[in-house]
């Protein structure tokens, strides 16, 4: 079992590295698409199914400033794939460099639990929770945006800004009656 | 022409596109070149049937006629209603010599010997084809044409597709086709669909198939779109392992279209937790049906994408390997690992 570590290589100058972490592989390559057309930064994309990552790329593969796992809620397996992903990712990522980025939770076939679920694992993770719309092309160019932010500040491009800093502010948070029945 | 005739026609050009009237018309050939030109194909449905009612009366057009127009537009689109195969088993040894004129005379005669009302029309498809019309009346009746059965069958291949059969018909059919092609029997062999060219394509393995091979092609070459350097995929040779066992599975590039498969099981209930629906000694019949606008595309993606996992699991492979898409799933033997596929019928 290979840990992925933040800190285990050098960062490159005024690039960002980005690992996009999804079981289906649909989104994660319209993400990627337009995560490198930024200009002010060099974005490197990794583009993965699931944790571990292959250890004879472990020479090539930069340092990983973000890592994000992309949750279809609309599938079960998508969900577990991300859970049992988490394991394989040093606990020093856990510090502002994961992020969990939920798609089609306007699905009405979507149970509430599975969103309830992500919701609690990203909080007991201190992790922000993104919802993205994967279908539309403004959806993929806004959640683009919110990425690009969330990873300058975690590769160290925004002067007084770090990533643990932005976490705090931004991490998932559960309401404390989750688990009470709703009345209405 | 006579009241059922005129139905006939009007419900025939009803049902073909305006678009594609013109052609038809024009491959039919019963019409003269003033005559086509005389019809104004921007007019209502309507009034084409009424203008064509009339040339027909003029050139004194009969029920063969009608229905040849009908065979025409059958042929050219086929994919109406649902086709079923049937499979020749047993050929005798002049089988391979049976020739198109001698299997109409023989298809017609054999027919005629069971059922006294029918009417047969049979035509030569530019593709080797046979296509065979048949209209079925019974003892009192004359032959229905509304409803007629086609036929398909490609002379020396063992393989008929049939639409809209009766199960009264089917056994008449069955034992002129026999006769007539000098096999011995005929049976189902399983497979349904709305496609004709897909479950011919499937069960004569006219599609792409990928097979297991040692040197497997670079990746770069099936996908040239991945090109930007700053994206890379970590597991892409996963990816391209799993690609290659899907396509092994299911064939690679343009898969036939089938709309379902349908898998019958009497197989006994298993399941430690459950023990009153275990110790049954009936088995325990469900029936589980996939549906999709093209089942072995989804199945292929399913398995190419980890859905799925892989190698595919014999149920679903066997759809393309055996060219079936129902089967019916028993119990092979007593142990509970021991669970055979058999299919029957």
């Amino acid at each position: 079992m290979s840990l992925l570590k933040p800190f285990s290589k050098l960062p490159g100058l005024c690039t960002a590295n980005i690992l996009l972490v999804e079981s289906e592989e649909q989104f994660q390559q319209s993400l990627a698409d337009a995560l490198v057309e930024e200009t002010a930064v060099t974005v490197n994309v990794r583009l993965a199914k699931s944790l571990p990552l292959p250890m004879e790329n472990e020479e090539s593969r930069p340092r990983i400033d973000l890592v994000v796992f992309i949750i279809n809620l609309t599938s079960e397996l998508s969900f577990q794939s991300a859970e049992a992903s988490l394991k394989y990712l040093d606990p020093g990522y856990f510090l502002g460099k994961v992020c969990f980025m939920v798609t089609n939770a306007r699905n009405a076939s979507v149970p509430t639990e599975r969103l309830d679920a992500v919701r609690k694992l990203a909080a007991s993770l201190n992790c922000p929770l993104l919802f993205a719309e994967d279908q539309t092309p403004d959806g993929v160019t806004n959640a683009t945006e919110r990425l690009l932010t969330i990873l300058k500040v975690a590769a160290g491009l925004v002067p007084m800004a770090t990533a643990l800093y932005l976490s705090n502010l931004t991490r998932c948070t559960v309401p404390p009656d989750i688990d009470q029945p709703s009345f209405d | 022409m006579d009241e059922s005739t005129k139905r006939l026609l009007q419900r025939l050009i009803r049902r073909i596109p305006t678009q594609m009237l013109r052609t038809t018309l024009d491959k039919w050939g019963r019409l003269t070149g003033g005559q086509l030109h005389s019809m104004d194909f921007t007019q209502s449905k309507w009034a084409l049937t009424e203008k064509l009612l009339a040339i027909c009366e003029e050139n004194e057009l009969a029920v063969k006629h009608i229905t040849e127009l009908e065979m025409i537009y059958i042929i050219d689109n086929p994919n109406q209603g649902m086709w079923y195969a049937f499979q020749l088993m047993d050929p005798e040894d002049d089988a391979h010599s049976v020739e198109l004129t001698q299997f109409k005379e023989q298809f017609k005669s054999h027919l005629r010997e069971l059922i006294r009302h029918v009417s047969v029309k049979i035509k030569k498809h530019t593709d080797e084809a046979v296509w065979i019309r048949i209209a079925w009346g019974d003892t009192f009746s004359r032959p229905n044409h509304m409803k007629p059965t086609y036929v398909v069958h490609s002379l020396q291949t063992p393989y008929v597709f049939v639409t809209s059969l009766t199960s009264k018909q089917k056994p008449l059919l069955s034992q002129a086709l026999v006769l007539s092609t000098r096999y011995q029997a005929i049976k189902d062999a399983n497979l349904s669909g709305r496609k004709l060219t897909a479950i011919r394509d499937l069960l004569m393995r006219q599609y792409h198939q990928v097979f297991p091979t040692r040197y497997p092609t670079p990746l770069a070459e099936n996908n040239p779109a991945v090109s930007n350097q700053h994206i890379e995929k970590e597991q892409a040779e996963s990816a391209a392992n799993r690609l290659q066992a899907a396509c092994e599975a299911f064939g690679g590039g343009m898969l036939p279209q089938l709309q379902s498969a349908v898998y019958k099981l009497e197989t006994k209930f298993r399941d430690h937790s459950n023990k009153t629906m275990t110790e049954r000694e009936e088995p325990f019949r469900c029936v589980v049906k996939f549906a999709s606008t093209n089942l072995l595309e989804s199945l292929r993606h399913c398995a190419s994408s980890g859905i799925a996992s892989t190698p595919v699991t014999p149920l679903l492979s066997s759809i393309p390997l055996k060219g079936k898409n129902y089967f019916v799933i028993t119990d092979n033997g007593p142990g509970p690992s021991s669970q055979m596929r058999q299919p029957q019928k």
